[in-house]
């Protein structure tokens, strides 16, 4: 319970960053704690369920080893996402000259 | 134990969506890989720990860093 | 669309919090037990079905291939589509790279080369790199016996070529870093796990099954584990040695 608090209170500093920080890469910085918080609560939910790794062999209790599989390619793929995010802001960053979120608004003639 | 790692965790990552200068935020991120990779290691998931220690301390720091020295380092508000 | 006011910022923030955290808290007072029907079938059964010792490399590779090979395309759409986008708004990567991921023949181009670094990082790295990458290759080829496999090896492999990248800089890159080496490693990879899904069809067996029945799988999971994790260190390596060429001249 306590543990799953501190990861939901993790997600809403993620969300924080998201939606309330103006430059492009603190919004980034917001993904990356997102995709951590979601990874850390699959594996700390996930840890209870066993004692061991989920290697067979042990001769213990294994730990459930299918959220372990989901949280893995969720890593390899939150990496991919923040480079081309950053990738994202770049060319922003290039077309506008700025990093601030609703600078680049103005500038784009929406504002 | 746990949670005493999770509330480092919390704690690294509010510093790093609110400190100034982004290279800083940045550490503080590879911060929160480092523990989130031991925390897993404890929590029997070796598989996840070894991608996250590689990922967070490695290839995610040579994109934000990337991006900070083509962009602007310091947040101008 | 009008300007907000920072305030009106702050409060639509704190609005979206508060309604996330409403919308999340069942998650975090839920009394469920942790189900352990499919543990126990994968404990009793997931060895033999799928010849790895490790289950989550039986999973990823055996009972739940389609998730992996969509993976891979994500992957691969995310690095193109980043070093694209980047080469498209002015191109500041290492020389070559933003060519390479549009499908055009790199051309050489010399480069001066400023130093602002010191001898230490050069060396450490450079000695470093190739015992990173034979580790990586190591967590690769073992993964279906102990912690590791595909992804896992291949994201330390990437850790090593940038090591290589950083190492090599004031002696001239070495060819596994130069741009189109990683970009074919990438694009053969992807090749090759498409044939190895492809070939269970062809002996019968159904996509991304062992196609030979009868002996283990053993090496049809070892198989897989090489190719996913050159892929995914091929990939991963060349955007970060694209964007390391940028940063360090």
């Amino acid at each position: 319970m306590t543990a799953r608090l501190i990861i939901g209170a993790l997600f809403m500093v993620g969300l924080w960053a998201l939606v309330a920080k103006r430059n492009l890469v603190k919004k980034v910085f917001g993904l990356t704690i997102l995709n951590s918080a979601a990874v850390l609560l699959f594996i700390v939910e996930a840890g209870g369920s066993g004692d061991g790794a989920p290697i067979m062999g042990g001769g213990q209790r294994i730990v459930d080893p299918i959220p372990q599989a989901l949280m893995l390619t969720a890593i390899v793929i939150g990496v991919c996402v923040t480079a081309l995010a950053l990738g994202m802001a770049y060319r922003l960053y290039k077309a506008t000259g700025s990093m601030d979120i609703e600078e680049i608004r103005k500038r784009l003639g929406n504002g | 134990m746990t949670e005493a790692m999770l509330l480092a965790i919390l704690l690294l990552s509010l510093y790093a969506v609110e400190s100034k200068d982004l290279l800083y935020g940045t550490i503080a991120l590879s911060g929160v890989s480092l523990l989130s990779s031991l925390l897993f290691y404890i929590l029997k998931a070796p598989d996840v720990a070894i991608t996250e220690a590689a990922v967070g301390a490695g290839v995610s720091t040579v994109v934000y860093v990337w991006a900070i020295k083509s962009m602007e380092r310091n947040e101008p508000l | 669309m009008k300007a907000r006011t920072p305030s009106a910022q702050v409060l639509t923030a704190v609005l979206c919090i508060a309604a996330a955290s409403f919308a999340l808290w069942p998650l975090a007072t839920l009394d469920e037990a942790w189900p352990e029907g499919i543990r126990d079938y994968l404990e009793s059964r997931g060895q033999d079905e799928s010849g790895a010792r490790n289950l989550v490399s039986a999973i990823y590779l055996g009972y739940r291939g389609y998730d992996t090979l969509g993976e891979t395309i994500v992957l691969l759409v995310a690095v193109s589509g980043a070093i694209g986008m980047i080469g498209a708004a002015g191109s500041k990567l290492a020389p070559g790279y933003a060519d390479a991921a549009q499908g055009q023949v790199p051309v050489a181009k010399p480069t001066r080369r400023v130093h602002r670094r010191t001898e230490l990082i050069d060396v450490v790295t450079g000695k470093l790199g190739p015992v990173v990458l034979v580790f990586g290759l190591y967590v690769m080829l073992f993964g279906h016996v102990s912690p590791g496999g595909g992804f896992q090896g291949g994201v330390v492999v990437a850790s090593g070529i940038v090591f290589l990248g950083m190492g090599s800089k004031g002696a001239g890159l070495s060819p596994l870093v130069g741009a189109g080496t990683l970009a074919r490693i990438e694009a053969a990879g992807f090749l090759a796990l498409l044939l190895a899904a492809g070939l269970g069809i062809v002996s019968g067996a159904g996509f991304f099954a062992p196609p030979l029945r009868g002996v283990s799988p053993v090496g049809y999971i070892v198989a897989l584990n090489a190719v996913i994790g050159l892929k995914v260190g091929a990939g991963i390596g060349f955007l970060c040695i694209a964007m390391l060429g940028e940063t360090e001249r």
